[in-house]
């Protein structure tokens, strides 16, 4: 840790009206409205365990029910989203895993899908969406040598990770969890690189 | 479409895929078949309670209190003190369990691990005999508060731990003085319970919440060091020698984890 | 009554002066499976709480396109007491201190973000030694701020009590015997607004001044505890560990 304050719920972040994700405005200041940093920009960074929703994001999702309308979609958000028949040419079934893309997102969240692709048979586990930019690391570098090592795998802006049924799941988990644990601390993909050296020693 | 279909069918893809890597000899967490998570207890936790621990393995999180009053005994054992065994699951330890009454889930759980400590006669029940129409009377209360599946075996694990962390109130009379004790209880057993699941063809220890949401068959069984104390199927099948297979390494993983007691 | 002194020389029964804590400990991100977790010992309080959501609003006809519901229960376990074992389940002071609860953080958390669903607050009191809803309260901000639901602000609870006509903060269970009255107050921590205030016994006008007074000056100290918390569970990589 670097020593940066951590800012708490209705703390001031800073004078005047500024639009800041993760704060509101009240009177002629604006406070936190939920844990996070400053940055040495002075920009709030929000501390986010939730996922939020932003345009052109590909999420990973699951189907929860068919209706002939269309499917409801499970994304790691507050409201389950929907999918029209109509978008599908293909018949979706419960239990499907899908990847989509984020099309829009309206003011209260809702948010509108398109490209809806379905995913081959997998195993999808939940990870925090803050810490996805470290799985996927510069240039797709951490994921890349991830996949290389464990087989397909898919991640989400939402957090959700579609990894294939081919795959060495339990691999794939276990170098899930490392970034997860040890996403804040410096040497972590000389860890993950090391993780699959040793599997591969048969150690 | 009613939950209950969406659950069956969504728990059967998740089944096809996990056994795509039980195939490989590993389960998601890389344990082995025969293998429990981490096990952690903490005893005397509770200062209200005369008896506590919170027991945990992997995630779930079981806190066991024991508690005495005094009350009037069953009138056909009227020379016996009176053992109660009550279980909570707490909305806030999964999404799956919600507040109310208590659901046959959290009812078969207390009647299982109250089944282990009356057999395994870990409490003398005469012994808390005071006069006629007055006993001591001993609930043990269990408290999941973090759900990653099998709360059973940690449930039960987490009564005998408060058990061994018990002590006998002192008595004025027919009243309890509360703080003061006569000293501890010594249970006169440790039964420790084990339960496995069958996914397909293989069978898992001690399942987490991804093995127990696909599980074919459950099998608890409560082990002493020499005896077999309870036991208790869930849904499924099983054939005669899955199960004395069973309670083989119920008494192998029974011993290993009596062992942690201390 | 009793004319046993309870403030002698600025040292009651447990040592403390009158506007000191009982000593104070909160965990923050305590579970796996709820959305945001603490746990609180306060005194030889013991609480648990846990949040979910928001999540889709169960029963859908309850729900509201405006805003997310907020829900909080409050529970006390049969073991809880230092005294005898009690019954399981609902009681109506546990209704009661759910809604009282509930409305602390209607006025903070900024549910119009979220319509059509529920955020549930739930509260499990393990060990009780008096002042359980003020510990809840407290801890509850915690787990809300864990659980990253956007909130105005945050809040602390403590109760001022008048016993043997000392205005004392924090009452442990011995003053309490000597109880004159009890009035647990939350103050919003930014704005100092009221947002929870219960009393019951006699107080002059002055003394519920003072008592407000004395309450400011324990929030800021609980205040800083659960930021401590926060701040601790946030550096240490989110790493889940309950110790009771």
């Amino acid at each position: 840790m670097n020593g940066r304050k951590v800012i708490l719920p209705g703390d001031k972040v800073t004078n005047g009206k500024v639009s800041m994700p993760g704060c509101f405005a009240e009177g002629d200041s604006t406070f936190a409205a939920v844990m996070g940093m400053m940055d040495e920009e002075g920009r709030f960074i929000p501390l986010e365990k939730r996922y939020r929703p932003a345009m052109d994001d590909a999420v990973v999702g699951m189907i929860t029910d068919v209706r002939h309308a269309g499917y409801d979609v499970e994304l790691n958000l507050p409201n389950v989203g929907f999918i029209p028949s109509r978008d599908m040419r293909t018949k979706l079934e419960l239990g499907d895993f899908v990847v989509c893309k984020i099309r829009e997102v309206t003011e209260v969240g809702d948010v509108d899908l398109s490209d809806v692709r379905r995913l081959p048979k997998g195993k999808v586990v939940a990870f925090p969406p803050a810490k996805v930019p470290r799985l996927i690391g510069k240039k797709l570098s951490m994921i890349n040598m991830i996949k290389e090592s464990v087989g397909d795998l898919l991640v989400g802006n939402n957090g959700y990770i579609w990894i294939s049924e081919k795959a060495d799941i339990p691999l794939a988990i276990k170098a899930i969890t490392m970034v997860d644990e040890g996403a804040h601390f410096s040497g972590l993909t000389d860890r993950v690189a090391a993780l699959f050296g040793k599997e591969k020693k048969g150690e | 479409m009613g939950q209950e279909f969406r659950d069956i069918v969504m728990s059967r893809i998740k089944r096809e895929v996990m056994l795509t890597t039980l195939a490989k000899g590993t389960r998601y967490d890389e344990r082995t078949f025969d293998q429990f998570r981490k096990i952690e207890i903490q005893k005397g936790v509770l200062k209200s309670a005369d008896g506590s621990a919170l027991v945990s393995i992997g995630g779930t999180k079981v806190l066991a209190s024991v508690k005495f009053d005094i009350a009037t005994p069953f009138s056909d054992r009227p020379k016996e003190g009176v053992l109660i065994t009550n279980a909570e699951l707490l909305p806030t330890a999964s999404p799956s369990f919600e507040t109310g009454p208590p659901d046959e889930n959290s009812i078969e759980f207390a009647r299982v691990v109250d089944r282990a400590i009356r057999s395994a006669e870990c409490v003398d029940l005469e012994s808390f005999f005071i006069e006629d129409g007055k006993v001591l009377s001993l609930f043990i209360d269990l408290y999941v508060l973090d759900h990653t599946g099998n709360f059973i075996d940690a449930g039960t694990l987490a009564a005998t731990a408060a058990l061994t962390n018990a002590k006998i109130p002192k008595l004025e009379g027919v009243k309890i003085i509360r703080g003061e004790y006569t000293g501890p209880l010594v249970p006169r057993a440790l039964p420790i319970s084990t339960t496995l699941c069958k996914v397909g063809d293989h069978w898992l220890v001690d399942p987490s919440r991804d093995e127990e949401l696909v599980q074919d068959c459950r099998i608890t069984i409560a082990t002493t060091d020499k005896h077999v104390c309870a036991i208790q199927k869930g849904k499924g099948r099983l054939s005669k020698a899955e199960f004395l297979n069973s309670v083989d390494i119920a008494f192998k993983r029974g011993n290993d984890i009596r062992s942690m007691l201390g | 009554m009793d004319k046993t002194k309870l403030l002698v020389d600025g040292k009651r029964l447990d040592g403390r002066t009158a506007e000191e804590l009982r000593n104070v400990r909160i965990e923050t991100g305590v579970l796996h499976e709820a959305d945001g977790s603490a746990y609180i010992e306060w005194g030889k309080n013991k609480i648990l709480c846990g949040i979910y959501g928001p999540r889709e609003c169960i029963p859908r006809f309850e729900a509201s396109p405006y805003h997310a519901l907020i829900k909080c229960r409050y529970m006390m376990s049969p073991f809880a007491s230092l005294e005898e074992h009690s019954r399981s389940g609902p009681s109506r002071r546990s209704t009661e201190l759910s809604k009282v609860i509930r409305e602390v953080f209607e006025n903070l958390i900024m549910a119009e973000k979220y319509p059509n669903t529920q955020i549930d607050i739930y509260l499990d009191v393990l060990q009780a030694d008096g002042g359980t809803r003020t510990a809840s309260i407290t801890v509850a901000a915690v787990a809300l701020a864990n659980a990253g639901i956007p909130m105005r602000d945050m809040v602390s609870a403590v109760a001022v009590g008048k016993a043997g006509g000392e205005l004392l903060v924090d009452l442990g269970k011995e003053e309490d015997n000597f109880g004159e009255s009890d009035t647990p107050i939350a103050f919003a921590a930014r704005s100092k607004d009221i947002l929870l205030i219960q009393m019951d016994g006699l107080l002059t006008r002055e003394e519920i001044e003072k008592a407000i007074g004395m309450a400011e000056g324990a929030e800021t100290k609980l205040h800083e505890i659960q930021a401590d918390s926060l701040k601790r569970h946030y550096e240490s990589a989110g790493e889940k560990k309950f110790e009771m």
